[in-house]
C-alpha cells in the first residue's frame, strides 16, 4: 500500500538550450516529460541522446531552461542527492569499476549515498542476484569478460536503489542470456514503480520491452509514442537513421499489413492463420 | 592533430625548414648557454630565437608559455636576490629586505637561460608538424617504435584527457564528489585513478594488437608514404650545430 | 587446397584454469563466408586471435594443434607474415586507429609502410582499398573525427590494403549504431561477392543467417556445430548453446514448419514459401500475403 501512495517518478525537461562550445546548439528550446512505463531514447549517434541524459544527471549544466526531477530542479541538488534519486549506468563499465572485487564494487555506491553498512550489503546482494552474477561476487571485475563487467556496473547502480534509472546502451555486446537478464531487470524495476529510461540501438529490445519510444534527431524529437506507432512511421525511422525491429521487418517481408512489434505477436498471428482450416 | 594545439600551418621559411635540422638547432641553442654560462652568450641566443619566432610569425604563441613561467622566474629572483651565499653588495631594498647584486645577476642569467630554452624549443615545436618531425627522425635512423611512441603522445594525451572526463562523470553519477576541499579530492582519488589506469592499459593492449596485425613488429625494411627530403644544406647545418656544441665544450674546458 | 585448416586447436591463456579453445577442428574453402556464433565466453574472440597469430604469439599461453592459412602454419610464422594472409578487425573502432597518422589516406598506408611496399605502389593500393570500402570521400579527414561506422571501414581498409585473401571480423558492429552496422554488413557482403574468404564472429544472427555459407557454433571452447545455417538452427538443442535463432527459424519452430529436408528456414523468403505452402491448404488464396 505504501507504493500506491508514493508519487509517480517524473523528469520534466523545460525549454532546454545547450551547446558544448557556445556555438553549435545541441538543444534549442527542447522540452519533454518522462514518467510512467519504461521509455527508450533512440536515434543516431550525435542526435543528442547522451547529452540529454548527462544534462538530466546534472553532469552538464544547461545554458537555458531547467530540468525538474520529481519536482526539484536538478541544478539545485548536490551530486550525492542526485545520485540517490537518479541512477545512470554508463556505456563502458571500464569507466567506472575500480574495486578489487565485484561485491565491493556493488557496495560502494550505497555506502557513498549513506546506506548503513548492513543495508548496503543487503542491497548489493539483491542487485547481484537480480543480475544473475551472485556467483561472481568475489571475483576481480577486471578478470571477467566485458559483458559480465557490464552486468556488474548495472548492479552497482541498482544497489543504490534510486527511483529513476537511466541506462546507456545496456545491451551493447551482450549475448542472448545477457539480454534476457537485462530484460528481466527492467521488468522488475517497472514493477517496483521505478522510472526507467534507456538509450538503445537494439530495436528489437526496444520493441519488446518499452512502452514508449522517443526518437531524437539533431536535437529534436521527431517521433514520440508507443513503439508500435513509432515503428509504423517508416519515413521517420529512415530519417533518424534507424532500423525496424526484426519482427516488423519480417512481417513486411511476409506481406502482412499490420505491424507486428514482437516475435510473439507474429507467432501468435501466424499460428491462428495456420489453424484457420 | 596539431600537437595539442601548438602547431599551426603557416608558410614561412622556418616552417618549411627540415624538421630534424630544426631539432638539432633547438638542442644546440638551448645547451650552449649551459656549457658557457655567460650572460652575453645566453642573451645572444635568446635574441636569435626571438628573431626567428618573429620571422616565423609565431611569436605571439610563445608569450602565454613565457607568462606561465613568470612565477618560476619571480621565485628565482627572490631566492637568489635575497639568500644567495655570495651576496655582499646590496642593490636595493624593499620593505626592509635587501636584494643583493651578486644574487640578482645570477638570477638574471638563470632567467635568460630559461627564456632562451623555452624560445629555442618554441622555434622547433611551433613551426614543425609533429608527424613530419617523427617521420624525419625515423627515416634518419630513429627506431620506428620510439618514433611511434613520440608521435602517439601528441594524439593519445588528448584522448586520455577525454577518458578522464568520462570517468569523472561516471563516478560523479554515483555520488562521488570530485570538487571541494583537499580531503574530498583525496577520497575521489582511487575511484578516478584506477579506472584511468585500467582503461589506458586495456586500450594500449588493444592498440598494440591492432598495430601488430598491421605488421608493426616486422623486422624487415620499412618504406614511407611521405618521403622525407633533407633540406639542401641540412647536412652542413647539422654538422655546424654539432661543431658549435663541441666547440663550446672545448672552450669551457680550456678557459 | 583448403583456404583455412584448423586441426585439434587447443589453447589456454596464461594463468587461466580452463581451456579457451578445446580441440577445435574445421576447414574453410576459398570464398566462403563463415559466421562464428556462441555465447560470450565461448571462445569466439580467442578463435579469431588464433587464426591471425595473436594466439599464441601475442598472448603466449599453452598452445596445441595446428592452424594453416593457405598452407602457412600460424605457430611457426610471425604475426607480420600472417597479416599478409589474413586481416583481423575488432569491435572497438577507436583502438584500431594507429594514432600515428593525420589523414585517412595515410592511416591506410600504415600497414604498407611496415611491410616495405615500394612508394610507387602504395597510392594505387590505397585507392583500391578505399574504393572497396566506399571511403574515398573522407580520405583527407582525421581518422579520429569519423563516425563509428566510418572508423570501422577505415580499419577494414587498413587491413585489406595488405591484400590478404582472408578477412576475420570479431564482433565488428557491436559498438556501432544501426547505420554503422548496416554499412559494415554491406561491406562484408560486397567482399564476399568479390570472392574473399570471410569469418565473422557476431551476435546479430539475423544478418548472418541469410548470407553465411556455414556457421561455426562454439560452446565452452569446443566446436558444437559447423554446418549450413539451416542445419545449425534445426539442431534439437540449438538454444541450449545460448544463441538465439533467427526470427524465421523461431517462427518455423513454433509452427512446426520444415522444408523437405526436415529443416527450419534460416531466412524470411524461405519462411514465406513454407507459409504459403501451409496456408494454401486453407480455404482459397489468402489476400493478406501480397507476395
Amino acid at each position: 500500500m505504501k507504493r500506491a501512495v508514493k508519487a509517480l517518478n517524473r523528469i520534466s525537461v523545460q525549454q532546454l538550450a545547450f551547446s558544448y562550445n557556445g556555438r553549435d546548439m545541441v538543444f534549442e528550446n527542447f522540452s519533454a516529460e518522462f514518467s510512467g512505463g519504461p521509455t527508450a531514447i533512440i536515434g543516431q549517434n550525435g542526435a543528442g541522446k547522451t547529452t540529454l541524459v548527462k544534462l538530466i544527471k546534472g553532469l552538464l549544466k544547461p545554458d537555458k531552461g531547467r530540468i525538474l526531477i520529481n519536482g526539484i530542479p536538478a541544478g539545485s541538488m548536490t551530486v550525492r542527492d542526485l545520485a540517490k534519486t537518479v541512477g545512470l549506468v554508463f556505456q563502458n563499465p571500464n569507466d567506472q569499476i575500480f574495486k578489487p572485487s565485484v561485491l565491493e564494487e556493488v557496495t560502494f555506491g550505497p555506502n557513498i549515498i549513506g546506506f548503513s553498512g548492513e543495508k548496503a550489503e543487503r542491497s548489493a546482494k539483491e542487485a547481484l542476484e537480480m543480475l544473475g552474477i551472485s556467483h561472481l561476487k568475489h571475483e576481480n571485475p577486471y578478470d571477467l569478460n566485458l559483458s559480465q563487467r557490464k552486468l556488474v556496473s548495472i548492479a552497482s547502480i541498482l544497489s543504490m536503489d534510486p527511483d529513476i534509472l537511466i541506462f546507456d546502451e545496456p545491451t551493447m555486446g551482450q549475448d542472448y542470456e545477457g539480454r534476457e537478464i537485462i530484460k528481466r531487470t527492467i521488468r522488475h524495476l517497472r514493477e517496483r514503480g521505478k522510472l526507467v529510461l534507456a538509450i538503445l540501438h537494439d530495436m528489437d529490445f526496444v520493441a519488446e520491452n518499452f512502452d514508449r519510444a522517443v526518437v531524437l534527431h539533431e536535437g529534436k524529437i521527431i517521433a514520440d509514442g508507443h513503439p508500435r506507432e513509432v515503428f509504423a512511421r517508416e519515413e521517420i525511422v529512415a530519417q533518424a537513421g534507424l532500423e525496424l525491429p526484426n519482427a516488423v521487418k519480417l512481417g513486411k517481408r511476409l506481406g502482412l499489413k499490420d505491424i507486428f512489434l514482437t516475435k510473439n505477436e507474429l507467432i501468435r498471428y501466424l499460428k491462428e492463420r495456420a489453424s484457420d482450416r | 592533430m596539431n600537437g595539442m594545439g601548438l602547431y599551426e600551418e603557416r608558410n614561412t621559411w622556418v616552417h618549411r625548414s627540415d624538421p630534424v635540422t630544426k631539432l638539432f638547432y633547438g638542442i644546440t641553442v638551448s645547451a650552449i648557454p649551459y656549457i658557457l654560462p655567460y650572460m652575453g652568450v645566453a642573451a645572444f641566443f635568446l635574441c636569435l630565437n626571438i628573431l626567428l619566432l618573429v620571422l616565423a610569425k609565431v611569436f605571439k604563441k610563445i608569450l602565454p608559455i613565457l607568462f606561465l613561467s613568470f612565477f618560476l622566474m619571480l621565485s628565482i629572483v627572490i631566492v637568489h636576490g635575497i639568500f644567495h651565499p655570495d651576496n655582499r653588495t646590496p642593490l636595493f631594498s624593499a620593505g626592509g629586505i635587501h636584494f643583493y647584486r651578486e644574487g640578482l645577476s645570477l638570477a638574471a642569467l638563470l632567467i635568460i637561460r630559461l627564456l632562451n630554452m623555452i624560445c629555442g624549443f618554441g622555434v622547433v615545436v611551433l613551426t614543425t608538424k609533429p608527424d613530419l618531425l617523427v617521420n624525419g627522425l625515423v627515416q634518419t635512423g630513429l627506431s620506428p617504435r620510439i618514433g611511434y611512441v613520440i608521435h602517439s603522445v601528441f594524439r593519445i594525451i588528448p584522448q586520455m584527457a577525454a577518458t578522464v572526463n568520462k570517468i569523472k562523470d561516471a563516478q560523479r553519477a554515483r555520488g562521488v564528489e570530485t570538487e571541494g576541499n583537499l580531503l574530498t579530492r583525496a577520497k575521489a582519488l582511487f575511484p578516478l585513478l584506477v579506472p584511468v589506469i585500467m582503461s589506458s592499459l586495456i586500450a594500449t593492449k588493444e592498440r598494440t594488437m591492432a598495430l601488430e596485425l598491421r605488421g608493426f613488429g616486422s623486422k624487415g625494411k620499412r618504406t614511407f608514404l611521405k618521403e622525407y627530403e633533407e633540406g639542401r644544406y641540412s647536412r652542413q647545418a647539422r654538422w655546424f650545430f654539432l661543431l658549435l656544441l663541441f666547440g663550446s665544450a672545448v672552450w669551457r674546458v680550456l678557459i | 587446397m583448403k583456404k583455412i585448416v584448423v586441426e585439434g586447436l587447443k589453447y589456454r591463456y596464461p594463468g587461466a584454469e580452463r581451456l579457451a579453445l578445446d580441440d577445435v577442428s574445421f576447414e574453410v574453402n576459398a570464398g566462403e563466408l563463415i559466421g562464428i556464433i556462441g555465447k560470450n565466453g565461448s571462445g569466439k574472440s580467442t578463435l579469431c586471435y588464433a587464426l591471425t597469430g595473436l594466439v599464441p604469439h601475442f598472448f603466449r599461453g599453452a598452445y596445441g594443434g595446428r592452424v594453416l592459412l593457405d598452407g602457412l602454419e600460424v605457430k611457426t610464422s610471425t604475426v607480420a607474415e600472417i597479416s599478409r594472409k589474413a586481416g583481423l578487425v575488432f569491435d572497438n573502432p577507436f583502438t584500431q586507429i594507429s594514432a600515428a597518422k593525420e589523414t585517412v589516406f595515410e592511416e591506410i598506408a600504415f600497414g604498407l609502410e611496415n611491410a616495405g611496399v615500394p612508394r610507387e605502389e602504395m597510392a594505387e593500393r590505397i585507392e583500391w582499398s578505399m574504393k572497396l570500402l566506399g571511403i574515398e570521400g573522407i580520405r583527407e579527414k582525421n581518422p579520429f573525427e569519423l563516425s563509428g561506422g566510418q572508423m570501422q571501414r577505415v580499419a577494414i581498409a587498413g587491413m585489406l590494403v595488405m591484400k590478404p585473401d582472408i578477412l576475420i571480423l570479431d564482433e565488428p558492429t557491436s559498438q556501432l549504431d544501426p547505420q554503422g552496422t548496416e554499412e559494415v554488413f554491406q561491406v562484408i557482403r560486397n567482399l564476399a561477392k568479390e570472392g574473399m574468404t570471410i569469418l565473422v564472429a557476431e551476435h546479430k544472427v539475423e544478418k548472418l543467417a541469410e548470407y553465411a555459407d556455414k556457421l561455426l557454433l562454439l560452446h565452452d571452447g569446443k566446436c558444437a556445430a559447423f554446418d549450413a545455417p539451416k542445419r545449425v538452427f534445426s539442431m534439437e538443442n540449438a538454444e541450449s548453446y545460448g544463441v538465439e535463432l533467427p526470427l524465421a527459424a523461431q517462427i518455423a519452430k513454433e509452427l512446426d514448419l520444415r522444408d523437405e529436408a526436415g529443416l527450419y528456414p534460416a531466412a524470411p523468403d524461405e519462411l514465406l514459401a513454407l507459409l504459403k505452402g501451409r496456408l494454401q491448404g486453407a480455404a482459397g488464396t489468402d489476400e493478406r500475403f501480397t507476395e
